[in-house]
């Protein structure tokens, strides 16, 4: 066998390979790039647990003690979230969920991703495909903005005593309560030195530098 | 004949190629269909239908009450079966629910409920999936935010 022959013949094996493996990628019926990477029993089963909830109290605390281990997501459309929304929170509109500029903040290990629209019904959806495709950590408010507003806004206590943990629970509410007047009322130019300003305090309190 | 010979390691690397594809596609357990599309159904609202709606639909249809209290009495429906949302995809349920014949309508008290399970059945391929929204619009803001035209910020904050 000739130098030659030998040549022609690799030629033809990769020729046949590539053509092979061509038409098997071309008659894919899916691009696996753009499709659930959890299996549907365990997209399921996460679906169906309670943990995957945060109750309007836990995200009022957190907004309070400014958890930086959370980052609050709101789904709503860009005109909703400027008319008012939670504290500290990042839009994120449902209708702009697949952008690849939003995966490295919603693909990430070191913080948990609260979720929230005004009722249930588009959270669970952005929960439901940020699950599916296999981003970590997500969680929703229960009953999202309408049930912030019901809980959060309109708390008041009209009874003669107060327990210990109704009045945590009361002050937590009141103080989640002024921070979201307070940024809410504000113009969006504030809003944002605002909250410059608090992590420029949150770095001294914590030794850095500015 | 001679040449073949020489291609029988590349037509045996494509055939195995090909059956772990077909193995890969069989997977029930795998999701199947773009996410984009179940975004755009989202977004056009085409994945919901009213209980006025379902009283006008002409084709078959199933509604499918996903949890553990019952259709509520303004929906009176002749075809509905209970399926509890975390044994959904057992082989019984999922055969149930691929030999539906028509739309697949699902129900659920809690709106959360229903959003997640059709997201996850659009997902696996069932195309005939919709959901049953029996209490107007979920997502309206029930709310309006009066801003507090005397908010100042504290001098130090900023």
């Amino acid at each position: 066998m000739t130098f030659k022959q030998i040549n022609m013949d690799a030629r033809i094996r990769y020729s046949v390979l590539l053509i092979g493996v061509g038409i098997i990628l071309a008659f894919l019926p899916f691009d696996a790039a753009q499709t659930f990477r959890l299996k549907s029993n365990e997209l399921l089963t996460k679906s169906a647990s309670e943990d995957m909830y945060f109750s309007v109290d836990q995200l009022a605390r957190a907004v309070n003690s400014e958890d930086s281990t959370i980052q609050i997501i709101d789904v709503r459309s860009a005109a909703q979230f400027k008319e008012c929304n939670i504290p500290s929170s990042i839009n994120i509109p449902f209708d702009d969920l697949q952008n690849p500029l939003w995966e490295a903040t919603l693909n990430q290990k070191k913080v948990k991703n609260i979720l929230y629209g005004n009722g249930d019904q588009t959270a669970s959806y952005a929960w439901t495909i940020v699950t599916g495709l296999g981003y970590p950590n997500n969680y929703m408010m229960k009953g999202g903005l309408n049930e912030w507003f019901r809980t959060v806004m309109l708390s008041q206590y009209s009874g003669e005593k107060i327990t210990p943990t109704e009045n945590a629970r009361f002050e937590n509410r009141l103080n989640a309560r002024k921070a979201f007047t307070q940024i809410n009322s504000l113009p969006d130019s504030l809003k944002t030195k605002f909250f410059n300003a608090k992590r420029l305090n949150q770095s001294k309190l914590d030794g850095g530098c500015n | 004949m001679q040449q073949l010979k020489n291609l029988k390691f590349v037509i045996l690397l494509i055939v195995v190629l090909l059956i772990l594809v077909i193995i890969r596609i069989s997977d029930q357990s795998l999701f199947k269909k773009d996410v984009k599309s179940a975004i755009q159904a989202i977004q056009n609202n085409s994945n919901l239908l009213s209980p006025e709606q379902l009283n006008q639909l002409k084709g078959p249809w199933v509604v499918v009450n996903i949890g553990n209290s019952d259709l509520p009495d303004s929906i009176h429906v002749e075809h509905s079966m209970k399926i509890p949302f975390e044994n959904l995809l057992d082989q019984t349920n999922r055969k149930i629910l691929e030999g539906v014949d028509g739309k697949l309508i699902l129900y659920s008290a809690d709106v959360a409920t229903a959003s997640k399970v059709w997201v996850i059945l659009n997902q696996i391929g069932f195309n005939n999936a919709f959901i049953l929204n029996s209490g107007g619009n979920p997502e309206e803001l029930k709310y309006k935010f009066q801003p507090d035209k005397s908010a100042r910020l504290e001098q130090d904050s900023i």
